[in-house]
């Protein structure tokens, strides 16, 4: 049953003249992932294969004394053992703006869970035996367990000296800076206007504190990968959503030529942002040079849990508003908690710190936003990237306010949203979606304004927003069409769930006018595949699906030009249509027509296509936002005073997809992300006791069940059609995280007039927030 | 090699008598994916909480990950490659859940697809929520639940109708 576009007409309104695009076509990855034939890194494997486990930090701060390794080097199976003592030659530390977190310990240990040492034996069973083997001298050090204590004047320092790095070039009214204040790595700021004067002529100012969760990212598979080291070459099998980055950085950790890494990346088991740079592949590709046989590294759920997570977050939001509810200047200080590393917080400070304001007309904007590090589990890119914490912290505020002011929440918000078109800040480009047609979507499908009035009972609205498309990303595609007619579509874009083998395919099939079976997508692999920054940033559909539309035309141009040639005619008489040229009445079937020039051996026509951002430095972030992701939720709650319990009754959110290219891969991904973020809504995160955390593994993290739901989750998709993707195409990844806790918290001051400002909203925190207010 | 503490474990799998010789504490999934060569069997939290690593014991649904390879001797086990006819003729349930959409990464789809079919052989007509709680027994990060729910509803439906035609 493989998917095939001939014959399939099932257009919507929107696309009367395209056959493929818009089409709910099966997905093209579909026969293997439900045939269990998909090859996953987990599943990649070779002869004389070792397996890697690794020696963690069981103390939260301390300096490594001694490692005494030599016992674990006779044990049964053992092939290599790395500790610091096999780093010569190699730049072992690695990170993505800071370099800062070492392959194996260096001179500290800084979080529970940080790798000490590894080995690779015959079995997974013998690498465990030979870690406990392993005896390592700590000398313990005093610990910060929270943002709070980090900042304190007298706290440890997790890095007494400045680790390299650098601050990326800002445009107009933004700004970063490293290491202001105690254990902070961080900072990024933007201003415009004056927020500090235009307060003091507001009639109201309202300041509060919000506290965002932390929610681990629940891969199902989990940190993987392969690696061969033979001869010069390094050789890596890897579940990664940035291959092309992380070949440049193990280049460097490495002080290996590029060319000689080769990366590759088999179907993904999701990543949600965590699958980002180096995680296993330093240690499985050092362990392979050391033992000189191919290494798995494949981390337990458990291990997932002590690499990386999302940024907890306090946010102080201070906001000005005239009587008549305008809102006139924003301020705002995030504290995200970075955990033990860098990682990716700079550039999750720059988004959060970018999105705090919402899509609302502010004309006064003074946001820092610092990253400090705490002896916990590194926290990373994670769906939604900074804007849930934003959005979370914005859309309850505004309910505040309105609430204040005797407004409805919603009218207020459609007093004060950006009207579609008009520029985010100064120098931004123009929001391109018309967020009030979203908000009236799902107040109407709700029932929001003809709401009963029942103690205990409420709904609450939210309009989550990020920009989409990454930050000054160059996309590249190649197509190569086959003598006859089969396509590949070579572009760094990794499945990893969100469809984009399928949506881009059917882009390539629009235009060489195919169907969608004629279309491959090899796997990704950097010695052919051209070059990307990563599966990110809801990029795909509004950055690469361009390129990949040029890299599909000028193959068809090419294609037309020749069979304009042989057929002594104008292009402009012929038409391409399954890989046989129309003129007029005639069809001349192309196989035909390549094989008389090129010979009986044939030929590929091949096309390229590029699409970047232009560099702007009026642009706060150095190119004006590609788009812009919005979410929309609607939230109905019956809340249990005795018990503290918050029953969803409904939850509706929409996201805009512009143009949908394939219409239930956009539900899909609404419909995933916004049970994603009901995780970090009402389900516990990450429970730590002190820097120990205390729920990392399958059992005892709790995830949303499809019991958790009911038939009151709905997600509504639009195709308002203003994207600047091919066909006015939107991302939609991401939008649908970002409304849902806020909608959440907004509801259930409706129903029981008690504002929640910190998440999980757990039974214990509704049960204090009332007894707070009476 | 065969040494005093392996033990010669036979089932059927996918349909075929099969023997091993295993370790007393080697897992099922162990066995499939490493002896068998049968990788669409997943493993996540190996600690049966997931479900990733469902397959159909004696057509009960169960997690391989926990299931001791000596557990299932004389057993009848059936994985996500048993699931399509010998011609590749696609089980009902893996039809709907491409028609449906109702996968992402796939990481969990082996298993969710097993758990709807062992669903369906003991109801052939469950209900919405009966689908739903069932259904809850397993973790899909990607999807939200509610896609999967339509598949198997539908399967119910294209196994009802392949009964009466
Ligand atoms: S892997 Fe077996 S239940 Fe999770
Ligand atoms: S499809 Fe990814 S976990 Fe279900």
């Amino acid at each position: 049953m493989l998917p095939n576009a001939t014959g399939v007409h099932s257009m919507n309104e929107m696309s009367r003249n395209l056959h493929v695009v818009g089409a709910d076509l099966p997905r093209t990855d579909a026969v293997p992932k439900t045939t269990g034939s998909a090859t996953y890194t987990v599943d990649v494997s070779f002869p004389g294969m070792l397996h890697a486990k690794v020696l963690r930090s069981p103390h939260a701060h301390a300096r490594v004394v001694s490692i005494d390794a030599s016992a674990a080097r006779g044990m049964p199976g053992v092939h290599a053992v790395l500790t610091r003592d096999d780093l010569d030659g190699l730049s072992p530390v690695y990170g993505y703006f800071i370099k800062d977190q070492p392959i194996v310990a260096i001179d500290k240990v800084r979080y529970i869970g940080d790798v000490v040492a590894a080995v690779a034996a015959q079995s997974e069973q013998q690498a465990v035996a030979a870690l406990e083997t392993i005896n390592v001298e700590y000398e313990l050090l005093p610990a910060v367990a929270t943002v709070e204590q980090a900042m304190e004047d007298a706290a440890p320092e997790l890095f007494e000296d400045e680790p390299m790095g650098i601050v990326p070039d800002y445009g107009m009214g933004a700004s970063g800076y490293r290491r202001i204040g105690r254990n902070n790595c961080y900072r990024f700021s933007y201003k415009t206007g004056d927020a500090s004067v235009a307060f003091a002529s507001c009639d109201h100012v309202f300041e509060d504190r919000f506290v965002f969760s932390r929610d681990q990212h629940f891969h199902l598979e989990p940190f993987v990968s392969v690696a061969r080291y033979e001869g010069d070459t390094i050789e890596v099998w890897t579940s990664c959503q940035n291959p092309f980055p992380l070949r440049k950085e193990l280049a460097r950790v490495f002080q290996h030529p590029e060319n000689l890494i080769r990366v590759q990346v088999p179907f993904i088991g999701a990543g949600y942002g965590a699958k980002n740079n180096c995680k296993t592949e330093p240690i499985a590709i050092l362990l392979a040079k050391l033992s000189r046989r191919p290494v798995r590294f494949c981390m337990t759920t458990e291990e997932n849990f002590l690499t990386q997570s999302q940024h907890a977050a306090i946010l102080d939001v201070k906001s000005g508003v005239m009587a008549d509810g305008t809102f006139v200047a924003r301020s705002g200080l995030i504290l995200l908690d970075s955990g033990a590393y860098s990682d990716a917080s700079p550039l999750v400070a720059e988004k959060a710190g970018y999105r705090l304001p919402g899509p609302y007309k502010w004309e006064h904007l003074d946001i820092d936003c610092d990253c400090i590090l705490t002896n916990t589990t590194p926290a990373g890119p994670y769906r939604g990237f900074g804007g849930t914490q934003a959005s979370w912290a914005s859309e309850s505020q505004v309910d505040i306010i309105a609430r204040a002011l005797g407004r409805d929440p919603m009218d207020l918000r459609l007093q004060n949203l950006k009207d579609l078109g008009e520029t985010y800040v100064p120098g931004e480009s123009g929001l391109d979606s018309d967020m009030r047609v979203g908000l009236n979507l799902v107040a109407d499908r709700i029932g929001y304004k003809k709401r009963k009035r029942v103690y205990g009972c409420g709904m609450g609205l939210s309009v989550g927003f990020k920009d989409a498309g990454g930050v000054n990303k160059p996309a590249q595609a190649r197509i190569r069409v086959t003598t006859n007619g089969g396509i590949y579509l070579q572009c760094g874009t990794i499945e990893i769930g969100q469809g984009a083998q399928t949506a881009l395919s059917q882009i390539v099939a629009e235009t060489l006018n195919a169907p969608l079976d004629r279309v491959s997508y090899p796997a990704l692999n950097t010695d052919y595949t051209p070059f990307d920054q990563g599966t990110n940033a809801s990029s795909a559909v509004v950055v690469m699906a361009q390129a990949v539309q040029n890299a599909a035309i000028e193959a068809k141009n090419k294609v037309l030009s020749f069979a304009a040639d042989q057929l002594e005619c104008s292009v402009d008489d012929i038409e391409l249509k399954d890989w046989t040229i129309r003129k007029g009445n005639e069809a001349h079937p192309l196989p035909v027509m390549i094989m008389r020039y090129y010979g009986g051996t044939g030929y590929e026509f091949t096309g390229e296509g590029f699409c970047k951002a232009e560099m702007d430095h009026s642009a706060p972030l150095e190119t004006k936002c590609v788009s812009w992701e919005f979410g929309w939720g609607a939230a109905e709650v019956e809340v249990d005073t005795e018990t503290g319990l918050i029953v969803l009754r409904q939850l509706v959110v929409s996201g805009d997809a512009g143009r949908a290219i394939n219409p239930k891969i956009c539900r899909g991904q609404d419909e995933g992300s916004a049970v994603m973020a009901l995780t970090g809504a009402l389900f516990p995160c990450m429970v730590y006791d002190g820097a120990n955390l205390m729920n990392g593994n399958g059992l005892d993290y709790r995830l949303p069940l499809a019991s958790d739901l009911n038939d009151g989750f709905v997600s509504i998709l639009q195709e308002q059609g203003h994207g600047p993707g091919p066909y006015g195409a939107k991302s939609v990844g991401e939008g649908c995280m970002l409304p849902v806790a806020s909608a959440i918290a907004n509801a259930v001051e409706d129903a029981i007039g008690v504002r929640i400002r910190e998440l999980p909203l757990t039974p214990e925190r509704v049960l204090a927030a009332i007894d707070a207010a009476t | 090699m065969m040494s005093a503490d392996l033990f010669n474990v036979t089932f059927r799998l996918n349909g075929s008598e099969t023997s091993f010789h295993v370790r007393p504490e080697e897992m099922l999934i162990d066995v499939l994916r490493e002896r068998a060569g049968l990788t669409g069997t997943k493993l996540s939290c190996d600690l049966g909480a997931c479900g990733a690593c469902t397959v159909l014991v004696d057509g009960k649904p169960s997690a391989s990950c926990v299931t001791f390879a000596w557990q299932v001797v004389d057993r009848d086990i059936r994985t996500i490659e048993g699931l399509s006819s010998g011609d590749g003729d696609l089980d009902p349930v893996q039809a709907a859940f491409i028609e449906h959409s109702s996968f992402q990464c796939g990481y969990c789809t082996p298993g969710m697809i097993m758990l709807a079919r062992a669903l369906l052989d003991e109801n052939p007509n469950p209900n919405r929520d009966e689908v739903r709680q069932w259904m809850s027994a397993n973790i899909c990060r990607c999807t939200g639940y509610e896609m999967i729910i339509e598949a198997v509803q539908d399967a119910a439906e294209r196994n009802r109708s392949s009964l009466y035609e």
